[in-house]
């Protein structure tokens, strides 16, 4: 018994040896963030040749279901870890995630570029998405039918803007979700009557609604200016989780996502620096 | 001139004449099959809102299991074993589905309905079998009723499918054997608000255990209340929480034994028929967590309980009597685990467990076996030192060898009969190998 007890130990030590050898980064999640992360990742290995990076998106929820089944290094999340994902990786790892805020970015309400309206309030915007308003006249539109563009249920786009925007309520069930930000804007772009929500990286060919917390307050854009002073209502941070504090190539990446560099491709993506 | 010019280029008039009829059919043409593809789109629209109410529908069953194949060596053939049961007679190994877990669950808004099966070689058995109501403002409460985990300490509600050891604690097995009871549970666990740190549960029970029928009048209050501190500046946290079970259990005979200087006394007085006794137990649980840098998660776990349980003369656990010739043994219990868990990269965990169970806290393994005092092996202490390696190979598969190093409290050297061979420590190590898929 002893000595089939040292053989496993043994056997076991080589395995693990095995495995800490590789300087590959695997990073999976967020829609939203998959252009910002490619453009980090191909800068980043073009200057590295020795790491290299696999980005792929899928939403954040399915970035932080990797990262909790060990299969990614770095979850890309466009909303802030559930506490029930923090316990799934207490359990599993015996760490709570580590949180690296890389960028903001403003969650815009794109119109069709026709559309006459030009600002609404979050209560309106709450009551669109919740099928209580269902025509543009309601808001000060067209007499027509508020067609509905958002993200499905994996993505941190769909939870943010539920759990910020709607305060937890449920969508309404005629929202046509669809799989990627790109694909919202590109469908508002073809309906006059449509509504969309996304990131502010992929605003083209659309208009931005301007959109303010109730009716006697100003109404703001998603400019970097509003976003980083705060003054637009729906403003995010975009987060890169790890299971547990950097080290090696790893701890290398994000300090170069954190540095100057870094966050000037931020910019250049569309989306504002944290630094 | 104009004739001349006319008359060589009728065939010109003619084609913009045919172009013009041409393209006034087409636009007619145009125009219809326009509508013939709104139509289609807005048919597709239909289906699609359809489909998507339906998958929406279907969204909200979920399905999801895992099953346990293992081997099994022994140090002995046909021991005693809280390893996954005992070993048959004349059997030091063998293979066995030790868990065939499939559960269903159906999630509405504030409600869910969860029904769990145990698939094994032994057959199939009802695991849970619970609805759950919340509260409709979102306050963090809930109604839990049918059969679930009893809500005591941290190791009963722990899945399997996700603890490192590959089983709970001798206490525990002893205490709540199948860890499910048949009752209804209020809870309190808010990840908002200013009581977030806190949790609560607590309800009334048979006290039979799931799949025993309730034996008395008597209900079983359990309950919990935990903590739970994040850290996350330093990636560490601290969780837990006390927890009281307070029963009571029926003697069905007028036999009544408690302990008294060592030895179990006998009260026979009638009276003793019918009489309820204390089933109590006190716990208190902590979890620790840390990120160790280069290494990877750490994780302390620990558990004490003490209390009072009704059992029989040659068993521990809880008195189900049912006939008037059972007598009632009153035992004064205790234990304790730790457990210390390292995880080594993503895929590997090494596991150190270490539990012991006093079935009767008024006796030394001297007494047992000593001239009349009615003691069995069931007063003797265990401890199960354990140690093991997991491989988590994917996200559904994992691997763990395990060894169980177990030792008994050795009985008075002048033990004979059936107490004899606990004058030493038993035969009954055991390692395991073990395969786990979970979906």
């Amino acid at each position: 018994m002893k000595k089939l007890l040292l053989l496993l130990l043994v056997g076991f030590i080589v395995v693990l040896v095995y495995a800490q050898s590789k300087n590959t980064i695997t990073v999976k999640g967020s829609d939203t963030m998959v252009i910002l992360a490619q453009r980090w990742a191909e800068i980043y290995m073009s200057k590295n040749p020795t790491t290299t990076i696999q980005v792929t998106g899928g939403g954040s929820g399915t970035g932080i279901s990797a990262l909790i089944n060990g299969t990614t290094d770095i979850a890309n999340s466009s909303r802030p870890l559930k506490p029930s994902e923090r316990e799934k990786l207490k359990q599993r790892f015996g760490s709570l995630g580590v949180e690296v805020k890389v960028a903001k970015d403003g969650l815009s309400i794109y119109l069709h570029e026709t559309n006459p309206v030009k600002e609404l309030t979050l209560q309106q915007i709450r009551d669109i998405y919740t099928g209580k308003i269902t025509n543009w006249k309601e808001v000060g539109g067209n007499d027509a039918k508020i067609i509905l563009y958002g993200r499905e249920n994996n993505s941190g786009t769909y939870v943010y803007f539920k759990d910020e925007v709607l305060n937890g309520a449920d969508f309404v069930s005629t929202m046509q979700s669809l799989p990627g930000t790109a694909a919202v804007v590109n469908a508002v772009s073809k309906d006059k009557n449509g509504i969309g929500f996304g990131g502010a990286a992929y605003g083209k060919g659309i208009k931005y609604c301007a959109v303010k917390v109730d009716n006697q307050s100003p109404a703001y854009e998603p400019t970097e200016e509003n976003i980083r002073s705060g003054k637009y209502p729906i403003s995010r941070f975009l987060y890169m989780y790890l299971r547990n504090k950097p080290t090696g190539a790893v701890k290398e990446y994000i300090d170069w996502i954190l540095s100057a560099e870094g966050q000037e491709i931020v910019a250049k993506v569309g989306y504002f620096p944290v630094k | 001139m104009i004739k001349k010019s006319f008359g060589s280029n009728w065939w010109i008039v003619l084609m913009l004449g045919w172009m013009w009829m041409n393209v006034s059919w087409s636009s007619e043409t145009t125009d219809e099959s326009f509508t013939e593809m709104k139509g289609h789109i807005d048919a597709i629209n239909e289906t699609l809102t359809e489909v998507k109410n339906t998958v929406d529908k279907l969204n909200k069953i979920k399905v999801s299991g895992y099953v346990q194949a293992q081997w099994q060596v022994a140090d002995g053939d046909g021991i005693a074993s809280f390893a996954g049961g005992n070993f048959p007679m004349g059997v030091h190994q063998r293979f066995a589905i030790r868990r065939g877990r499939v559960k269903f669950a159906y999630e509405e808004k504030f409600s869910t309905y969860v029904v769990q099966l145990d698939v094994t070689q032994g057959g199939v058995r009802i695991k849970d079998a619970y609805l759950r109501v919340n509260d409709p403002w979102r306050l963090g409460l809930a109604l839990t009723a049918g059969g679930f985990d009893r809500p005591f300490g941290f190791e009963i509600s722990h899945s399997s499918g996700l603890r490192e050891s590959p089983e709970r604690s001798r206490i525990f097995q002893t205490l709540f054997p199948g860890e499910r009871d048949i009752g209804f549970q209020f809870s309190y666990a808010n990840e908002m608000g200013p009581l977030h740190f806190l949790n609560a549960k607590f309800g009334a029970f048979n006290g039979t255990g799931i799949e025993a029928n309730e034996n008395d009048n008597h209900k079983d209050i359990i309950g919990r209340i935990g903590v739970a501190l994040p850290m996350y500046e330093l990636n560490m946290a601290l969780d837990g929480g006390v927890s009281l079970y307070r029963g009571k259990v029926r003697n069905n005979s007028k036999y009544y034994y408690e302990m008294e200087n060592k030895t179990f006394k006998l009260d026979s007085s009638a009276s003793n028929q019918w009489k309820y006794h204390d089933r109590t137990v006190y716990g208190v649980d902590v979890q620790y967590y840390a990120d160790l840098p280069y290494i990877g998660g750490f994780q302390v776990r620990a558990e004490y309980l003490i209390g009072k349980q009704p059992s029989t003369e040659k068993s521990n656990a809880i008195y189900l009597g049912t006939d008037a010739n059972t007598p009632l043994y009153q035992r004064e219990i205790q234990g304790y685990y730790f457990k210390l868990i390292q995880n080594v990269g993503t895929k590997n965990q090494l596991v150190v467990k270490y539990d012991t169970f006093d079935p009767n806290t008024k006796v030394s393994g001297a007494d047992v076996g000593a001239s009349g005092s009615n003691l069995t092996a069931a007063d003797l202490s265990y401890t199960t030192l354990g140690f093991g390696i997991i491989h988590h190979w994917d996200a559904n598969l994992k691997v763990t060898l395990y060894y169980d190093k177990v030792t008994n409290e050795k009985a008075n050297q002048a033990a004979t009969g059936s107490l004899a061979p606990y004058r030493e420590d038993l035969m009954d190590n055991v390692f395991t190998v073990r395969l786990q898929y979970r979906f």
